[in-house]
C-alpha cells in the first residue's frame, strides 16, 4: 500500500516542487536512495506484520511452527532480527548515503561553478544578487529548498552556507522556504529558472539596466506618486531617486510572473489589489496598507506595470 | 491474594492498617494528599484535560488545512495553535501522563512498596506541573501564546522578532515545568533503586520499572539543557544578553544545540514509558514470560543512554561540517539496534505465546505497527542527503507523529484499558473497547500516513495554508477526515471508561491473571497498598503462587506487616534487602503552598516586577524551611545502607552538575567560534583573587564534612560549631565575590557582547549555588541547635555532599573565568 500510494502520488503532483520528480543528478541520486530505502523498509515492515499475523493465526499453540517451544531459538531469532540483520542493513545504508550520495549532492567548493549567486532570505521574500555568494538571511532563520534540484540548506544569522543547483534542462523549478519563519512562512516561495547561457546573459543584461521612463499619462503620474509617497522609503527603482533596500527592488517588477513571493500572479488586477491592500492578500506582510485614493493606487499600478 | 485472608489475627492486623492509613476525603484531603495513587489520579485528570486542549488545537490545525486557502484561523492564531499543540502534547500530556500517572500509580505497586521514596516531593511535583500548565495556558487566554513553534528557534524567538510576552510564557512556563519533572524523576529513581520489596533484586525488576528508570535518568540529565537554553533566551530577551546574537559574538545555533541535547533524549523519554507499558501488557495477554528479558532490559537502558549522542541529526540542514553530520548520523543509526531488539522481542513473545487479543493487547499491536512505521522512516532520515530533502516537510511530521502518537500514545491508551480494573475495581466494556481500538487505529493511519507523501511532493510543515494546484489538496482533506475519525475513537475510549466506572462489572483483584505485583492486592488498592510487604523470587511475582500464599501466611503470623505507623521499608540497591523502615510525614499542605508561591514568583518574573519576585523567592525559601520542620523517621534494619535522603541529594547534584557542564560547554563553544575573546574593550579577568577565593571556598568544605561526621556520631554541639564556622567563612567568601562581581561590572557588562554574557552568567550561576548552600546550612544549623534526629543527621550529610559538589564545580568555573588571562 505504501509503495502504491507513494508511486501514485509522486506521479500525480506535477507541481514543480516534487522531490520525487528529479530534474538534476543530485535530486536523482536522492530519489534513488529514497526508493531503495522504501523497498527495504517495506520488506521489514511486511515481514514484521507477517509475524504478527502468524501470532494471531496461532493463538492456541505455544511456540513456533516446526520448532515448537524453545527459549534458545526465540532468543536467537531476536538476536538475528534485532541485531545481526539491522547491522548489515544499517552499515550498507550508512555507506551508500552518508559516504556516497552525500558527496554527489554536496555544496561545491567556492569558485568551481559557472555561476554563483547570493540568496538572501527576508520575512517573507527572497532577494537574489548576481553574481554573489553565499546563502544567507537578512532576519530570522529561513531554509532554501528546491526539491527537484537538490537538498535544502538553512540560512542562519552569522553563517554563510552554500548549495549546488544544477538542472538537467532549461525550465522553471519551484522552491519554498522550509524553516518556519513566522506569519507568512506559507507564502515565501520562488522560482529557479534554468536558461541557456545566451538567454541568461540577455536576461541579466535586461535586469541590470535602470528603469526606463514611463509613458506619459497615468503611469507618469504613478511614478511621481511612487517617489513622493512611502513606497520609495522601502523599495528601490534603479534610475530613480528610490534607493531603499527594505523591500524588493522593483526596477523590473513587471517582468516577473508572480508577486509577493509567489502569493499571487502578476496580473494588473492582482497587482492593484496587492498594492492597495497588502494585508488582505498576505496578512502580516511587512508592506503596510497606504492611505491613498483608488485613483492614486491605479496610477502607481500603471507605473509598476510599465517597469518591464 | 492478600485481601482474601480470613483469620481473626489477620483481620485485626488489616483493621489496624486501615485505621493507621485512613485519610480524609474532600477537597482538603486531595490538596494535602501524599498518597502516590491519589497523586497519580490527579495527574491523570489534569493530563487528560491538557490532552483535550491539545486535541482541539490539532483539530483546528487540520480544519484549517482541509482545503487550500482557507481562513478558519488567522496566520497569527494558526502559529499560536500549532506551537501550543506541540508544547501541550509533549510537556503537559505525554510526559506527565506516563511518569505522572502510570509511573506514580504503578511503580510503588509493581515493586511492592507502600509509597514513593519522597511522598511530599511527589505531591509538589504534581502541583508544580498543574501550576505550570495553567501558567502557559494563561498566555493563550490573554492572547499572548507562544507562536515560534515548540522548539522556538532564535532569532525568531528573540525580542526583536517576537516582541510580545508569548515566548516569555513559553520559556518561564517550561523552566517551571522542568522543576516538577526533575523532582518527579529523582523520586522515581530513588523509589526504584531503594523501595523494592525484599527479594526483588535488579534482575527480578519488572521491565516496566527498567523503562521508567531509564526515562527518569534521561530526564534528570536532559532537562538541564532545556532549562539552561531557556534561561539564556530570557536573559537575551529581558536583560539584553547576547548568547544567541550573531552580531555580538553569540550564535543562534547554540540555541539549537542545547535545545536538541534536551530534545532528542526527550523523544526516548516519551517513548520509553510506552515500551514499559508494552512489556507489561504483552506477557499478561500472551500468557508467557518476555522473550529475551535481559536483552530487553539492557536495550531500554541503552536507548536512553545513546539518545544523548544523536542530537545534531535535527540540524543536518544548518550547514554543520560534514564530519559532524556524519558522526551524528552514525550514532543515530546505532540507536536502531536496541529498538530492534525490543521490537522483535515483543513480536516473538506474541508469536510464541498464546495471545488473547483483548483491547489492551490490540493497542499494543497497533503500537508495534506504528512504531515500525515511525522507526523505519526514522532510519531513512539518518541518511543525511535524504534528511536534507525531507526535513521541515510533512514527511517529518508523519515520522514523529507515528513515533509520538502511534508509538507513545497507543500504549498509553492500551494501558488505560489494562489498568482500569485495578484503579477502579471495575471492568471496561470489551466490545466498545475493540471498536474504539479500530477507530483510533484507522484514524491514526489515515491522518498521518499521507503526510509522508505530502512531504515528498514538496509540502513544508508549519504553513498556515497552501495554494491549490500543488497536488496537496486531496491528501490534506483525507488527513482531516482521518483526524476526525481518530477523535471519534478517542471519545469512544473516554465514553467507555466513564460508563464502566459506574456500570462496569466488578473486576476483582486480578482479572487478567497478570504477572506483576499490582495485581496481588485489591482493586482499587488500599491506602497502604499491601498488608504484607511481598517477598519476591522472580520478575513475574504474581505468577509465583506459592510466594503469594506465603504472603498470606505472613499476614496471619504478623511478618513483614509493618503496622506501627505509616511505615514502608527501604531496601538495598542491588539485592533489595531491607535497609531501614521509613515513616514519611503523611498529608501535608506544604507542597501545594510551595507550588503556589513558585507560581507567584514566575508570574512576577513574567511581569518584570523584580522586587516582588524577590519577595516570593524568599517566601519559597521560608516554605522549604518550614517543610523540613515535619520530619520523616527512619529505623535502620541493617547498617551500611545510604539514607534515601542522601540519594535525593545525589539526584540534585546530577541535575545541577549537568547544568554547569552545559553552561561551561556553551562558554567554550562561543569562545571557539569567536575570534575576539575576551570581546574587544572588555578587560582581561583577574587571576589571583578568584583562584584564592576558590581555595577558601574549597577549604570551607572541610568543616561542613566534619560537622556531618559529628552529627552522625551524635555530637550535636560539635556539629553546630563546625557548621557555624563553615558558614562564617562561606558568607565572607560570598561577600568578597559579590564585591568582585560589582567591580567587574564597572569594566564591562553582559550587554556588551556574548563574552560578557557568558562570563557573568557562569559566575552568577556559581554564586547562586553558593547562596543556596549558605541558606541550606543556615536552616540546618537552626534545626541542629534543637537536637539531633535521624532526619537532621541525613540533612547534615546531604548538605555536606552539596558543598562538596559546589566546591568541585567551582574549579572548572574559576579556570574558565580566568582562562582569557592565562
Amino acid at each position: 500500500v505504501a509503495v502504491g500510494c507513494s508511486a501514485l502520488a509522486s506521479g500525480c503532483a506535477n507541481n514543480g516542487q516534487n522531490a520525487l520528480h528529479a530534474k538534476s543528478p543530485q535530486a536523482h541520486d536522492i530519489g534513488v536512495l529514497w526508493w531503495w530505502m522504501l523497498a527495504v523498509a517495506s520488506v521489514v515492515f511486511l515481514g514484521a506484520c507477517a509475524m504478527l499475523v502468524l501470532g494471531w493465526r496461532r493463538r492456541g499453540p505455544k511456540g513456533l511452527p516446526f520448532v515448537g517451544e524453545s527459549e534458545q531459538v526465540n532468543q536467537r531469532l531476536v538476536v538475528t532480527f534485532g541485531i545481526a540483520l539491522p547491522i548489515v542493513v544499517l552499515v550498507t545504508l550508512f555507506l551508500v548515503s552518508n559516504v556516497g550520495v552525500i558527496r554527489a549532492t554536496a555544496a561545491p567548493k567556492p569558485g568551481t561553478t559557472r555561476l554563483t549567486v547570493q540568496v538572501i532570505g527576508h520575512q517573507w521574500w527572497w532577494e537574489i544578487r548576481y553574481p554573489g555568494t553565499p546563502v544567507v538571511t537578512a532576519d530570522v532563520i529561513h531554509s532554501f529548498w528546491v526539491p527537484e534540484l537538490n537538498r535544502k540548506i538553512d540560512q542562519i544569522p552569522g553563517r554563510a552556507n552554500r548549495e549546488l543547483l544544477y538542472a538537467d534542462h532549461p525550465g522553471v523549478y519551484r522552491g519554498q522556504c522550509a524553516e518556519y519563519c513566522s506569519l507568512q512562512h506559507a507564502h515565501m516561495s520562488f522560482y529557479v529558472v534554468a536558461q541557456t547561457p545566451a538567454a541568461y546573459a540577455a536576461w541579466l543584461r535586461a535586469q541590470s539596466a535602470p528603469a526606463g521612463a514611463p509613458p506619459p499619462g497615468l503611469a507618469a503620474r504613478g511614478r511621481v506618486l511612487f517617489l513622493a509617497t512611502t513606497c520609495s522609503s522601502c523599495h528601490a527603482i534603479r534610475g530613480t531617486s528610490a534607493r531603499a533596500a527594505i523591500g524588493p527592488d522593483l526596477t523590473h517588477v513587471a517582468s516577473r510572473s508572480t508577486l509577493a513571493a509567489l502569493t499571487i500572479a502578476n496580473t494588473p488586477a492582482d497587482l492593484l489589489h496587492w498594492i492597495s491592500d497588502p494585508q488582505h492578500v498576505k496578512p502580516g506582510a511587512k508592506m503596510p496598507k497606504l492611505a491613498l485614493s483608488s485613483s492614486q493606487f491605479r496610477a502607481i499600478a500603471a507605473y509598476l506595470r510599465s517597469l518591464r | 491474594v492478600a485481601a482474601t485472608v480470613d483469620t481473626p489475627r489477620a483481620r485485626a492486623r488489616m483493621g489496624r492498617l486501615e485505621r493507621i492509613w485512613a485519610k480524609p476525603g474532600g477537597v482538603l484531603g486531595w490538596l494535602t494528599t501524599t498518597d502516590h495513587k491519589r497523586i497519580g489520579l490527579m495527574y491523570l485528570f489534569a493530563t487528560l484535560t491538557f490532552f483535550g486542549a491539545g486535541g482541539v488545537e490539532a483539530l483546528l490545525i487540520r480544519t484549517q488545512l482541509a482545503g487550500p486557502d482557507l481562513h478558519v484561523l488567522s496566520p497569527k492564531a494558526y502559529d499560536q495553535v500549532f506551537t501550543m499543540h506541540g508544547v501541550t502534547m509533549i510537556f503537559l500530556f505525554v510526559i506527565p501522563m506516563t511518569t505522572g500517572f502510570f509511573g506514580n500509580y504503578l511503580i510503588p505497586l509493581q515493586i511492592g512498596a507502600r509509597d514513593m521514596a519522597f511522598p511530599r516531593m511527589n505531591a509538589l511535583s504534581f502541583w508544580i506541573f498543574a501550576a505550570s500548565g495553567l501558567f502557559m495556558y494563561t498566555g493563550m487566554v490573554v492572547g499572548q501564546a507562544p507562536d515560534a513553534g515548540w522548539f522556538s528557534y532564535v532569532p525568531l524567538a528573540s525580542r526583536e522578532f517576537s516582541p510580545d510576552r508569548g515566548i516569555d510564557f513559553y520559556a518561564l512556563g517550561l523552566i517551571f515545568n522542568a522543576i516538577s519533572t526533575t523532582a518527579a524523576s529523582a523520586n522515581f529513581i530513588v523509589t526504584i533503586f531503594r523501595m523494592r520489596a525484599s527479594g526483588m533484586s535488579v534482575n527480578r525488576m519488572p521491565l516496566f520499572c527498567y523503562a521508567f528508570l531509564a526515562t527518569s535518568f534521561a530526564l534528570v540529565f536532559a532537562l538541564p539543557a532545556l532549562t539552561l537554553d531557556l534561561l539564556m533566551l530570557e536573559a537575551d530577551r529581558r536583560l539584553g544578553f547576547h548568547f544567541f546574537d550573531a552580531t555580538a559574538g553569540g550564535d543562534p545555533l547554540l540555541w539549537q544545540h542545547l535545545f536538541w541535547i534536551f530534545g532528542h533524549p526527550e523523544v526516548y523519554i516519551i517513548i520509553l514509558p510506552a515500551f514499559g507499558i508494552a512489556t507489561s501488557i504483552i506477557p499478561t495477554f500472551t500468557r508467557r514470560r518476555m522473550v529475551a528479558f535481559p536483552l530487553v532490559a539492557l536495550a531500554e537502558i541503552l536507548v536512553a543512554f545513546i539518545g544523548f549522542g544523536v542530537w545534531a541529526h535535527h540540524m543536518f540542514a544548518t550547514g554543520l561540517s560534514t564530519a559532524t553530520t556524519v558522526y551524528f548520523a552514525a550514532a543515530s543509526l546505532i540507536i536502531v539496534i536496541p529498538s530492534g531488539i525490543q521490537l522483535f522481542a515483543w513480536i516473538m513473545t506474541i508469536v510464541t505465546g498464546t495471545p488473547a487479543f483483548r483491547t489492551p493487547l490490540l493497542f499494543i499491536v497497533g503500537f508495534i505497527v506504528f512504531f515500525l512505521l515511525g522507526g523505519l522512516s526514522g532510519v531513512m532520515v539518518a541518511a543525511i542527503p535524504f534528511d536534507q530533502q525531507v526535513t521541515d516537510t510533512y514527511f517529518i511530521v508523519a515520522h514523529f507523529h507515528f513515533v509520538i502518537f502511534g508509538a507513545a500514545v497507543f500504549p498509553i491508551l492500551g494501558g488505560l484499558y489494562y489498568w482500569f480494573p485495578k484503579v477502579t475495581g471495575r471492568l471496561y466494556d470489551e466490545r466498545l473497547g475493540v471498536a474504539s481500538f479500530w477507530l483510533t487505529f484507522v484514524g491514526t493511519a489515515v491522518t498521518f500516513f499521507p503526510m509522508h507523501i505530502l512531504g515528498l511532493i514538496g509540502m513544508p510543515r508549519r504553513q498556515y495554508t497552501y495554494p491549490g494546484g500543488m497536488g496537496w489538496t486531496g491528501l490534506n482533506l483525507l488527513e482531516t477526515i482521518g483526524a476526525f475519525v481518530l477523535t471519534a475513537g478517542l471519545v469512544l475510549i473516554v465514553v467507555n471508561l466513564a460508563h464502566s466506572l459506574f456500570r462496569g462489572r466488578p473486576a476483582g483483584p486480578d482479572p487478567w491473571s497478570a504477572p506483576t505485583l499490582e495485581w496481588a492486592t485489591t482493586s482499587p488498592p488500599p491506602e497502604y497498598n499491601f498488608a504484607v510487604i511481598p517477598a519476591v523470587t522472580s520478575p513475574y511475582p504474581n505468577w509465583d503462587l506459592a510466594d503469594r500464599r506465603a504472603d498470606r501466611h505472613a499476614l496471619d503470623a504478623g511478618e513483614r506487616v509493618l503496622d506501627a505507623g505509616e511505615q514502608t521499608p527501604s531496601s538495598t540497591v542491588l539485592d533489595a534487602e531491607w535497609g531501614e523502615v521509613i515513616e514519611p510525614p503523611s498529608r501535608s499542605g506544604r507542597p501545594v503552598l510551595l507550588a503556589l508561591a513558585l507560581m507567584a514568583l514566575f508570574t512576577m518574573l513574567l511581569l518584570e516586577h523584580w522586587v516582588t519576585a524577590g519577595v516570593f523567592a524568599g517566601v519559597c525559601a521560608l516554605i522549604v524551611f518550614w517543610w523540613h520542620g515535619d520530619e520523616a523517621s527512619a529505623t535502620p534494619v541493617r547498617g551500611g545502607s545510604l539514607p534515601i535522603g542522601m540519594w535525593g541529594m545525589v539526584m540534585l547534584v546530577f541535575s545541577e552538575g549537568a547544568l554547569f557542564l552545559l553552561l561551561l560547554g556553551s562558554y567554550w563553544y562561543l569562545r571557539f567560534r569567536d575570534t575576539h575573546w575576551p570581546a574587544p574593550g572588555a578587560p582581561d579577568p583577574k587571576v589571583l583573587l578568584p583562584l584564592a577565593l576558590t581555595a577558601v571556598l574549597a577549604a570551607s568544605v572541610a568543616p561542613v564534612v566534619l560537622s556531618a561526621r559529628a552529627a552522625r556520631a551524635g555530637r550535636a554541639g560539635a556539629a553546630c560549631r563546625l557548621l557555624a564556622l563553615a558558614l562564617v567563612v562561606q558568607l565572607g567568601y560570598l561577600a568578597a565575590q559579590v564585591l568582585l562581581f560589582r567591580h567587574d561590572l564597572l569594566g564591562f557588562s553582559p550587554r556588551d557582547s556574548a563574552y560578557g554574557s557568558a562570563y557573568f552568567a557562569l559566575i552568577a550561576l556559581h554564586h547562586a549555588h553558593v547562596l543556596v548552600g549558605v541558606l541550606l546550612s543556615a536552616g540546618l544549623l537552626a534545626r541542629l541547635g534543637r537536637g539531633l534526629t535521624v532526619y537532621r543527621v541525613t540533612g547534615a550529610r546531604a548538605i555536606a555532599l552539596y558543598w562538596c559538589f559546589v566546591a568541585a564545580i567551582a574549579v572548572p568555573v574559576v579556570l574558565t573565568q580566568v582562562s582569557p588571562s592565562l
